[in-house]
């Protein structure tokens, strides 16, 4: 390496490469019609005008851009959408205000389907399948939560009535027989 | 019904026994198929039916390319009839139309069946090619072997060959079943109508009165000079754009060929080309055009203010006037519903007023009765008006407002003398930001279309205000910049480099008002920096795109125009016949047809004035004599034809023979749906006539080779269905 090289780049230069130049190896051509089987509509009649960003509750907050992943769908990058952060809220905001008429919460929906068939899970999917199969609800019974409802006059979550145990068990036996569970890697926690 | 009583019902009886028939009988030898082998040329020639040739064409590759034309042409010369089969690369060529002709006069061929492209191409160059052997022009079958095969079927090759030899067969029996026809000559009235006082109608009315025919010109303002009129200046060039229009005006007003009825509509227009019948209601101007000087003094004295209509509102005008200083004809017109003398039955200050005697309050609206040969439609557009509740607040901020509105503002005869002013405080905005592709584009209110002129007109109205006030800041929230005309890519340049104009691309999601200072802020997502912005304005201009009229859409279903799926007029043919439309003897000029600028309207409006003076020009026009023919032995005059004919042809009439039906040959277009409808069956369609259909429908059923089951099974098919 040339002695400027190193001053400027150093050790960068590698990941920089990587980074900053998309191999047409990395595209996924059918990766629209692989959208449309999963639910969502066909992402290529999308006009880039950025509308869903705009009116999007969550791409206030955090660096979520709508336009963007629909362009990464577009264009086949498959590898890029699949690591999406699942903090779309399905408000249909952007469904509302589309003037190419798609529907970009529902392709995030169809996005999380496929990026379920990939192998790629969030960490917190696996938890909430997990406390579905246990306690038949997706958060997990905490005495916490049993105070507030308390405090808020709530009844007692039905959790430890036997008649609940019933249901876990048919959720149980529905996740086995659909194959949810190897879908999700949860084969282990779940009572045959 | 099966389908031996169906053919039975058709008067094919010889086909009947063949149809219902034992498994035994190999009944394509009455469908006319062939298991014979045969020669194509002494043979079939013999046979008691006309001779018959048939031309594959293949269209270069077009056809070529997926059908085998050798094997459809081996299968066409052992139809029975044929006399002729030939293969040519381009039939339509000279070569291959030397073919033809050769073919007639050497093999003595009687009927011609071209397979190649669909008739609405070359129909009528074969009609005039069989014609110029000798023989009727009707007795010519066209076969479309690419519309309807080759390019549907590209991609299953040996089956879109079996189709062509299907298509092809039918044809053959169809073709010998044909009878001559002959076209009628009618007169053509030297006289057009105009609907529409735009630009585009304006230019056609012109362009026909210097050629020499009388033009009526039909227009509901009481001023011609439709939208133009109201725009301040006109893109690329900055050219003002009364002051180009109303040369043009004044020129209409003043040429001896034309007849100027303004504020008038078009009612009812029955006939066909050559001879329409128009009815014109003129509506109560309650001045005497005659009298009417144009002095304004009756204006001067009329206590009414109204919100002027062709200042969008902005500006005011009183209950009697003129709705811009160079209208046309300069006459003035009441207000009826803000008058004070049809309110109350006083005031008649105008009347007092006006030296001249010109206004009269009794005067009542007048039918005029018109007779021309040909129509120009020329109904022009609307602007799109944003939703009552929509992202932009167009009905909640004052100072949000359409394209249109800004160009009242911006004119130097408009409310404000053409200084640019917001309407919240009446101050001059320093910073204005441009919406495009409001009311276009967009499938969620069902407008597809690029509406072609918003780009263009935000540019020019940005130079133009940069031009007034050099320190406004201004912004264009555009999609995609449409800048694909003369001089428009340049424009677009000048407004970027020289005016400093800022090009933002994104479509505004959020527009919120400061309640101080009533101005706005903006919320998008600029895509091209992939960030959320909010930018802050003191006018937002939205560029709205173009609708087809209200009025354009009355008058659309007097001449029974259709319609494109953009709601526009449609043209006969997108690329050859674009003025054109379906019924013969009305053209479209403007944007009536679609959105377009002015240019492309002028230009638009001189071809649909040369194609309606081809017409007049002729003295005669021939109509085609593919039309309905009533038996008036069998029909009972229910008038069921005239209830379903889109063209009103069919007219029921008294005889001595009691109530019976006829048709008008010259309005028929020979679509069939009458003779689709009679439940007498007195009615036949031209060249379309039962045998004819029913001859094509059994030899697709049966071809060659088919055996009595297979009959039998379609039969059965077609009971099931």
């Amino acid at each position: 390496m040339r002695e400027a090289e190193k001053t400027f780049i150093s050790g960068l230069r590698e990941k920089l490469v990587e980074d900053k130049i998309i191999d047409e190896s990395q595209l996924d051509p059918d990766f629209a019609k692989e959208i449309v089987k999963y639910g969502g509509k066909d992402v290529m009649t999308c006009l880039q005008c950025g509308n869903c960003t705009g009116v999007c509750p969550i791409s206030l907050k955090i660096d979520y851009k709508t336009r963007s992943i629909i362009k990464f769908c577009q264009f086949g990058l498959k590898k890029f959408t699949l690591e999406t952060r699942w903090v779309c809220a399905t408000c249909y905001r952007c469904y509302e205000h589309c003037p190419a008429d798609i529907n970009p919460a529902e392709v995030m929906i169809a996005l999380r389907h496929i990026a379920i068939r990939e192998g790629v899970i969030p960490p917190f999917i696996k938890m909430a399948a997990t406390n579905l199969v246990k306690y038949g609800q997706s958060v997990k019974p905490d005495p916490e939560i049993e105070r507030v409802r308390k405090e808020l006059e709530l009844g007692d979550v039905p959790s430890r009535d036997q008649e609940y145990a019933k249901v876990v068990r048919e959720i149980n036996l529905l996740v086995r027989s659909t194959g949810y569970d190897r879908l999700i890697g949860i084969e282990s926690e779940v009572k045959s | 019904m099966d389908l031996a009583t169906f053919a039975g019902s058709l008067g094919l009886d010889a086909i009947t026994p063949a149809l219902a028939g034992s498994d035994n009988v190999n009944s394509s030898e009455l469908l006319g198929g062939n298991e014979v082998k045969r020669t194509p040329t002494e043979a079939n020639g013999n046979s008691s039916g006309p001779r018959i040739g048939v031309f594959i064409c293949h269209c270069g590759s077009n056809i070529a390319g997926t059908v085998d034309t050798s094997k459809v042409r081996e299968a066409a010369e052992k139809l029975p009839g044929v006399v002729a089969a030939k293969e040519n690369k381009y039939t339509c060529s000279d070569l291959g139309q030397d073919e033809i002709i050769a073919a007639i006069k050497e093999n003595k061929v009687e009927r011609v069946v071209v397979a190649a492209c669909s008739p609405r191409m070359h129909e009528p160059t074969f009609r005039s090619c069989i014609q110029e052997a000798g023989l009727n022009p009707y007795l010519l079958q066209m076969v479309n072997l690419r519309e309807q095969c080759s390019w549907v079927h590209s991609r299953e090759k040996d089956k879109a060959t079996e189709k062509a030899i299907d298509l092809v067969r039918m044809g053959v029996a169809k073709a010998a079943k044909l009878v001559p026809l002959e076209a009628r000559e009618v007169p053509v009235e030297q006289s057009s109508l105009v609907i529409g006082g735009g630009v585009a109608g304006i230019q056609a009315a012109l362009d026909l009165a210097q050629m020499g025919f009388k033009v009526y010109l039909v227009e509901s303002e009481p001023s011609i000079g439709g939208r133009m009129a109201q725009l301040d200046k006109t893109f690329p060039t900055g050219d003002c754009a009364i002051c180009i229009l109303a040369p043009k005006m004044v020129e209409l007003a003043r040429h001896p060929n034309i007849t100027l009825l303004s504020y008038s509509e078009v009612e009812e227009v029955t006939g066909f080309i050559g001879s329409y019948e128009v009815k014109v209601r003129r509506k109560a101007r309650y001045v005497v055009e005659k009298k009417c000087v144009g002095c304004g003094v009756c204006a001067d004295s009329c206590p009414v203010k109204v919100d002027n209509e062709f200042d969008m509102g902005f500006g005011k005008r009183k209950a009697i006037y003129v709705p811009f200083p160079q209208a046309v004809p300069l006459k003035y017109t009441i207000d009826k519903d803000n008058c004070i003398h049809f309110k109350t039955g006083k005031c008649k200050a105008c009347v007092k007023a006006c030296a001249n005697e010109a206004i009269d309050h009794e005067m009542e609206d007048e039918i005029v009765e018109l007779k021309v040969g040909t129509i120009i439609c020329a109904t022009g557009f609307d602007t799109y008006v944003p939703m009552k509740r929509g992202v932009y607040k167009y009905w909640e901020y004052q100072n949000v407002i359409t394209g249109l509105e800004l160009e009242r503002l911006l004119n130097a005869s408009g409310p404000t003398g053409g200084h640019l002013i917001r309407p919240s405080d009446e101050k001059t905005p320093k910073r204005v930001a441009f919406i495009q592709c409001v009311g276009s584009r967009n499938k969620k209110i069902g407008v597809n279309y690029c509406s072609r002129v918003c780009c263009m007109y935000s540019m020019k109205n940005a130079q133009i205000i940069k031009e007034h006030e050099p320190d406004t800041e201004i912004a264009v929230y555009y999609n995609d910049i449409r800048a694909f005309g003369k001089g428009f890519e340049e424009l677009y340049h000048r407004v970027r480099e020289e005016y400093g104009i800022e090009f933002i691309r994104g479509r505004p999601a959020k527009l919120s008002e400061d309640p101080e200072t009533n101005s706005i802020t903006i919320r998008a997502e600029e895509t091209l920096l992939n960030k959320i912005t909010e930018r802050q304005f003191d006018l937002i201009v939205l560029a709205t795109g173009l609708q087809p009229s209200e009025g354009g859409k009355r008058i659309g279903k007097i001449l029974s125009l259709s319609l494109s799926p953009d709601g526009f007029f449609m043209e006969a043919h997108p690329k050859l016949r674009p003025v054109d439309t379906a019924i013969d003897g009305i053209y479209l000029a403007g944007c009536a047809q679609g959105p377009k600028d002015i240019p492309d309207s002028v230009a638009q409006a001189k071809a649909a004035a040369a194609s309606a003076a081809s017409i007049m020009a002729g003295k005669n026009v021939k109509i085609e004599p593919l039309t309905a023919l009533i038996d008036e032995s069998l029909c009972v005059g229910c008038g069921l034809c005239e209830e379903m004919c889109p063209y009103g042809a069919p007219e029921v009439f008294e005889s001595d023979k009691g109530t019976k039906a006829k048709i008008v040959e010259a309005l028929c277009h020979g679509c069939g749906t009458c003779a689709a409808a009679c439940p007498q069956k007195a009615i036949t369609a031209n060249q379309f006539t039962d045998e004819q259909i029913a001859s094509e429908i059994v030899s697709a059923l049966g071809g060659i080779g088919v055996t009595a089951e297979k009959a039998k099974k379609a039969a059965k098919k077609a009971e099931e269905a």
